[in-house]
């Protein structure tokens, strides 16, 4: 720290930047920089590898190409602690709170060697420090027992903590309201005009274009230039963001299980991160969430599933869904297909066969035993309808594709003769295009044959094509409902990015 | 330290008072000035492996290969601290014993930390091998140990051990550490919430991986008192990896990571010990010790959770599952 060397003209500087997760290529050849005291904003959609350029420019994820140069000085080995003593500072969208330590603690191990105080003067330090930043917390408390706003806030007030030369803020005001939206503004803006560079990353244009000097675009993991924010408009950066040729093919919209009676019926429902929630679901209708991550669908999904918990009233078919419980919303007939299907919904380890029929066995089996040829034929059936490509019903289920795992835990809501509604998160997250189709069309087959469906994605061009009706959540809240002729890719992605704010300043 | 942090302690010595008390007044024997001094010399073993799980346990990690460390570190005893050896050569003998504490402690965090396998199964192996090497070199107990050293580590001041007040001051120390430093602080944070102790600039894989060969280390010194106490090169000494998991546990040490304290795992060391040391005296199987143990660690993780129990009975919120995600920790999303 003893060096900062000659006034360089950039304090944050990635060159042609690559990264690639597996197969799905988050980065390709992004190069990004910040200048002192300017507000540089960087958007694009769910997915367009925002958050991963943040990670490579703060050490935590390495590139597989490309350079970061902080201050002038030029990253060795991708570390947080490195990047931390060469001036960078981060808020993360996820926070980097020991939810288990005190606030002060928390505080405390933010702060870098040359500024910590003494550890007996830890609590003192932690309270005139949050002062200082007006934050109203208990520096005793432990940072769990905060609320979603002071966890954000707090987030923000440790990065600021080492004196950083660039501050990089990730989606800092999801949990915010208008108000504490302006009074991190205006924090930024004194830290600006200090002469600290700022890369500021929210799906919020109108936020973006009330702050930010310049704006970059990225767009499935692929820069689309930078941009003056004085000469720029939501209109604009919409179709930057977007811009994709790319048509993909959706199942008709035939109606032919469309009944004008709500199956799923939900009012004042509410819970973590999102509520209160009003919302009807009719027979054979699909319905879409779309947001910004982070925005409660999924929590709200969940809820739904009886997976977390809610207050208000919720029921399917007029039967009242417990909040406290899966198997109770099993037997009312709503099934989750959960985002994270290696996690929450396969067995890894097991066979398609196993996977496919775990939850029907009962009706497979003669006196407790098995019957091993039908339930071959069954999962034989259901493998061919839904087209999953394997070798053998036998596989294990994590050596198939992703598009084809997602595929295989379609298969139960299938076999299950008595699911009325279908909650489906992310139902092509990692999918291959050709996969996807294949998906869609047994969503809508389920749908024809009278079933309600909700599906949580956070691509708006899915939503566009496969649903019947789109609602868009921001802050927990339905913001905005839209169907028919004007469902499209551009006015949901604009209703996510505008809607939020406008609805707040209304 | 917050105030759950104190109910293993204040438990615990409770017990010690109660169980001390009960057999005083009932067994002549107990509170004889040979027998304090033996007890506290029998709990040396157990409460250094114990103090250097806790290490291990506070950062996430089990070492289970301490259990043959032990064992290996006195085999090498019976080779390096033969009788009529120079006092030159003992201390080169010393060197030894520690130096294979150091290298087992060195290939587990390279195993865990370098290699990423579970510390559970990473240390499984490690007690494998070193179990096998214990017993190809020295397949039954022989080779007896120095004298002079045996009387050293015995050294007495009145019923007290001087190793055994060297082991309090220890743990003493190294609770203030825990609770009052910066890098006390970045351990408990470490193993708490390794994501966003990275995200906050701290070296975790440096953290890490130093808890493991502390912890080896200390197994090694707790093999020169288990040497003391056999006083030949035996390959069969007793099971310190549950033992030593049981007593930081019992101590107040969390699986999960990031909680634990080394005093509370001296005292449950103590505690153990005096179970073990009293049930002779009442002319009872020592099987019954184990059993005690064992039911007693349950209870005490029943009722060290009690506060978070209430708490979320009272609450109400009860998460169902394991479903809840951090959002946005999916890189790729």
């Amino acid at each position: 720290m003893s060096t900062p060397g000659p006034e360089s003209p950039v304090v944050l500087s990635l060159g042609g930047v690559s990264k690639a997760f597996g197969a799905v290529q988050a980065l390709r050849d992004v190069s990004f920089d910040c200048r002192p005291g300017e507000v540089h904003a960087l958007v694009g959609e769910n997915g367009s590898g925002k958050s991963t350029l943040l990670g490579i420019a703060s050490g935590f994820l390495a590139p597989d190409k490309g350079f970061v140069e902080i201050g002038g000085r030029r990253r060795r080995r991708g570390s947080p602690a490195e990047a931390r003593r060469f001036g960078l500072g981060i808020a993360y969208q996820t926070y980097s709170h020991v939810l288990d330590l005190s606030v002060a603690e928390n505080l405390y191990l933010a702060v870098p060697g040359n500024e910590r105080p003494a550890y007996g003067r830890m609590e003192t330090w932690a309270a005139s420090t949050l002062e200082e930043f007006g934050l109203d917390v208990s520096v005793k408390a432990s940072a769990g027992t905060l609320s979603l706003v002071q966890r954000q806030l707090l987030e923000v007030v440790k990065s600021l903590l080492a004196r950083p030369k660039v501050l990089l803020l990730d989606e800092p005001t999801t949990a915010l309201g208008p108000q504490e939206v302006e009074q991190l503004h205006a924090l930024v803006r004194g830290r600006s005009s200090a002469g600290v560079g700022i890369v500021y990353v929210s799906h919020r244009l109108p936020e973006v274009l009330g702050i930010a000097d310049r704006i970059s675009v990225l767009r499935d993991g692929v820069s689309q230039g930078t941009f003056e924010a004085a000469g720029m408009t939501e209109d604009a950066l919409v179709a930057l963001m977007i811009g994709r040729p790319l048509q993909l093919a959706f199942p008709e919209r035939d109606g032919d299980g469309r009944v004008p009676e709500a199956l799923l019926e939900v009012s004042g429902l509410r819970g973590d991160r999102f509520g209160p929630i009003d919302l009807k679901v009719e027979k054979g209708e699909i319905l879409g969430i779309a947001g910004a991550e982070g925005n409660g669908q999924v929590q709200f999904l969940r809820a739904l599933a009886g997976v977390e918990r809610s207050e208000g009233r919720a029921s399917c078919d007029g039967d009242e869904l417990n909040s406290k419980s899966p198997l109770a919303a099993l037997r009312a007939g709503v099934v989750l297909l959960s985002g994270d299907r290696t996690r929450d919904s396969l067995f890894p380890v097991l066979s398609v066969r196993t996977n496919t029929t775990i939850q029907v066995l009962a009706s497979l089996a003669r006196l407790g035993f098995l019957r091993r040829r039908r339930e071959r034929r069954t999962v034989d059936d259901m493998v061919r309808r839904l087209r999953v490509r394997l070798a053998s019903i036998e596989q294990p289920v994590q050596s198939l594709s992703g598009g084809n795992q997602q595929k295989v835990s379609l298969t139960r809501p299938f076999l299950r003769g008595d699911v009325k509604v279908i909650l489906a998160e992310e139902p092509t997250q990692g999918v291959d295009v050709g996969a996807r189709f294949d998906i869609y069309e047994a969503l809508r087959a389920k749908a024809n044959e009278g079933v309600a469906l909700v599906v949580k994605s956070s691509d708006p061009l899915e939503l566009a094509g496969l649903c019947d009706r789109v609602v868009v959540m921001s802050r927990g809240k339905i913001v905005d409902e839209i169907r028919g002729d004007e469902l499209g890719e551009r006015r949901i992605v604009e209703a996510i990015v505008g809607g939020g704010v406008a609805r707040a300043n209304a | 330290m917050r105030f759950r942090g104190w109910i293993p302690l204040v438990l615990l010595t409770v017990l010690i008072l109660a169980v001390g008390a009960f057999t005083a007044v009932r067994q002549d024997a107990f509170l004889t000035e040979y027998n304090i001094n033996n007890l506290l010399l029998s709990t040396m073993p157990l409460a250094l492996v114990a103090i250097g799980q806790t290490n291990a346990l506070l950062v996430g990690g089990f070492d289970i290969s301490v259990a043959a460390l032990v064992t290996m570190c006195v085999v090498t005893a019976s080779f390096t601290l033969k009788p009529d050896e120079t006092t030159f050569a003992l201390f080169l003998g010393s060197l030894a014993i520690v130096g294979v504490g150091l290298a087992t402690g060195v290939f587990n965090a390279t195993l865990i930390r370098i290699l990423r396998l579970p510390s559970i199964i990473a240390t499984l192996g490690t007690f494998s091998i070193l179990e096998g090497a214990s017993l190809l070199l020295r397949d039954h107990p022989e080779g007896p140990i120095n004298a002079d050293v045996i009387d050293a580590l015995n050294t007495s001041i009145g019923v007290m051990p001087a190793a055994f007040i060297g082991v309090v001051v220890l743990a003493v120390l190294a609770d203030v550490w825990l609770y009052r430093t910066r890098t006390g602080t970045a351990i408990r944070a470490v193993g708490l919430d390794e994501i966003s102790s990275r995200r906050l600039g701290m070296s975790t894989g440096r953290i890490v991986f130093l808890a493991f060969v502390v912890c080896a280390v200390f197994a090694s010194i707790a093999g020169f008192y288990s040497a003391a106490q056999v006083q030949i090169g035996s390959p069969i000494i007793g099971d310190y990896a549950l033992t030593s998991i049981a007593a930081a546990v019992l101590g107040g040490a969390s699986l999960a990571g990031g909680r634990g304290s080394f005093v509370g795992t001296l005292l449950a060391a103590f505690f153990l010990s005096l179970i073990s040391n009293i049930l002779p005296l009442f002319q009872q199987p020592t099987e019954y010790a184990q059993m005690t143990i064992g039911a007693l660690i349950l209870l005490a993780l029943v009722l060290y959770q009690a506060p978070e129990l209430i708490a979320r009975f009272r609450s109400g919120r009860q998460t169902v599952g394991r479903l809840r995600t951090r959002e946005g920790d999916a890189p790729a999303a």
